[in-house]
């Protein structure tokens, strides 16, 4: 219980850093300014989720990713990481305003009451290929979820150029529509270079010969991500329709998950 | 103590007088140094840029000191030139510093640029000994102030003419106009004013088509650029990134057909659309198309308008912070 508790409190902690960032860096958007903070408040709330994530291992002996609030909480860890790296490499002026309340909100919804096992059991036998195709399962995600960001971002400039609105400071501050397809391009070729290698362990991990429908949906999904890679590398696509499949895409995967 | 401050800039005197009263960069401190141990006057700061020459003076009584600097200045400049100057003291000439370091008083409003060179005068006067408690306190509390404008204020956001207004959309959509291709159809004025607002952006590659193939040829040159038939200009279509155009013609001279011809070939690029003719040279459809962005002269004036009126609004809020910092 007390193990629980300290858990409760660090996902608090790192839920607030996030939204801190969120907070903060919309007020600077409106001010029509960029905020210097925004990177500082999701380094912050990073290590939190990494320090939650290493509590959570050691409770379970094995990679967190037991329950939904596991699950939930890898992925805004994931997501938090790869903003870290995209930010501070391509200084991508307000991604991190974008990414903030979407982690915040993953790691919202595992504090809800029944997501996270509060007492989990302590896996023996750990199944290396298992733990790797959950991990890279999930770190694909965070990926995928970043060009997802990043394309809402496209959108939004984009409908604001298309209609000639230079009035919002939100416009004044996102980066180029070019810039911003390129980047969802890079984190889609990202993330699924991470899904591939989860789906070839989760099968390489599936012994029993059964086809279920996790594996399934898995498939459909990696399929999705392959065509649309596959005719934007082949034929190329407008960006907005780019933008558009990278955030339904996601979305879907979101949601199909904790439905099966 | 009293504080005055003498000077003239761009709006009080032409280039060949502010050439008489510029002081070079280095000898800033040094002319400081000098007006500073004139009577009357105990401490002096000098900023002199292209755009103005002020000198800024605590003396124990305004009149007495403005007096000695007006005396000091004519020795050097003829009374012509010194009708040019203007001068202010107290709250006036406070006002004046703290504006001056906004930006507020700059030809291009809101630059930021006058903000290092008033540090660095400021820098120089320091350094050679003509400040005291009265300039060191007031020099530093403008840079204060110019801080607070920059971080609460959007002045020195957005741009206020059709061809700066194109360009910094040009921007939006393209980022660094490095290398890319612009296209102008139609050599007309406010073409090649884009063009070249594009050209001192970034933008590598100008290919220019006209019905006289002479006026083109005449103005790619003039450009950098190539002159391409106006039987022929299709064919470059598919690498322009953006695309000027300004005939007198009465008929679209580029439609929504003939972008869709070439989207495949251009790999679904955005492209650019600044169509200054009227009646218009691009079919209104061209801007149904995903990746093109297309603007006539009515939106780009619509853009250059409002920018000018967030200006304004910017300068009244940067003046009320001000007042507060006075």
């Amino acid at each position: 219980m007390e193990g629980f508790a300290m858990d409760k409190w660090t996902l608090l902690i790192a839920i607030l850093l996030a939204a801190a960032a969120a907070v903060q860096g919309a007020s600077y958007v409106r001010r029509g300014v960029r905020s210097p903070w925004t990177m500082a408040w999701m380094l912050l709330s990073f290590i939190a989720q990494l320090a939650l994530l290493g509590m959570r291992g050691d409770l379970r002996g094995a990679c967190p990713l037991g329950d939904t609030g596991e699950i939930l909480i890898f992925s805004a860890w994931s997501l938090t990481m790869f903003y870290l790296l995209e930010g501070s490499v391509y200084r991508l002026s307000l991604l991190g305003v974008f990414t903030a309340p979407l982690v915040a909100f993953l790691l919202g919804l595992a504090l809800i009451p029944g997501m996270m096992d509060p007492d989990p059991l302590r896996i023996t036998h750990v199944d290396a290929w298992g733990e790797a195709h959950a991990a890279f399962s999930v770190l694909a995600y965070g990926a995928l979820g970043l060009a997802a960001v990043t394309g809402v971002m496209f959108l939004l400039l984009n409908n604001r150029l298309k209609e000639g609105r230079m009035d919002n400071t939100l416009f004044k501050n996102l980066p180029p529509v070019r810039d911003l397809s390129r980047v969802v391009i890079r984190l889609l070729v990202l993330g699924f270079a991470i899904l591939t290698l989860g789906l070839v362990c989760g099968l390489i991990m599936k012994t029993s010969g059964d086809v279920s429908k996790h594996l399934i949906v898995a498939l459909c999904q990696w399929v999705a991500y392959a065509v649309l890679l596959i005719v934007e590398w082949r034929r190329g696509m407008p960006p907005r329709k780019l933008a558009l499949a990278a955030v339904v895409l996601f979305v879907l995967s979101l949601l199909i998950f904790p439905l099966l | 103590m009293d504080l005055v401050c003498l000077g003239l800039n761009y709006e009080t005197a032409p280039v060949e007088v502010r050439e008489h009263f510029s002081v070079p960069a280095e000898r800033l401190g040094e002319k400081a140094k000098e007006i500073s141990s004139l009577s009357d006057i105990t401490e002096s700061v000098v900023i002199s840029t292209c755009n103005r020459t002020e000198i800024y003076v605590a003396t124990e009584e305004a009149e007495c000191g403005t007096k000695t600097l007006n005396e000091y200045l004519a020795n050097e400049h003829d009374a012509v030139e010194m009708q040019h100057l203007y001068q202010k003291s107290g709250d006036e000439a406070r006002m004046h510093l703290f504006r001056l370091v906004c930006g507020l008083d700059s030809m291009v409003l809101g630059e930021t640029e006058i903000f290092g060179q008033v540090k660095q005068a400021y820098k120089q006067a320091l350094e050679s000994g003509s400040t005291k408690g009265l300039l060191n306190k007031l020099f530093q509390k403008s840079f204060t102030v110019g801080k607070k404008i920059r971080t609460n204020t959007r002045i020195q956001m957005g741009q206020t003419s059709v061809g700066s207004v194109a360009v910094d959309l040009a921007e939006k959509i393209f980022g660094k106009l490095d290398g890319s291709h612009v296209m102008v159809i139609g050599a007309g004025e406010m073409s090649r004013q884009v063009a070249q607002s594009m050209l001192s952006r970034g933008a590598s590659n100008v290919t220019v088509t006209n019905r006289t193939n002479e006026r083109a040829i005449e103005l790619a040159e003039e450009l950098g650029g190539e002159a391409v038939p106006f039987d022929a200009w299709e064919n470059t279509l598919a690498a322009a990134d953006v695309i000027v155009s300004s005939t007198g013609a009465s008929e679209p001279v580029l439609t929504a057909a003939q972008i869709e011809a070439v989207r495949r070939k251009r790999k679904f690029r955005p492209l650019f659309l600044i169509d200054i003719a009227v009646p218009r040279d691009i079919e209104p459809a061209v801007g149904d198309i995903e990746e093109v962005y297309l603007y006539d002269i009515d939106k780009l004036q619509q853009l250059a308008k409002e920018a000018r009126f967030s200006r304004a609004e910017q300068v009244r809020i940067c003046e009320e912070l001000i007042k507060e910092e006075l």
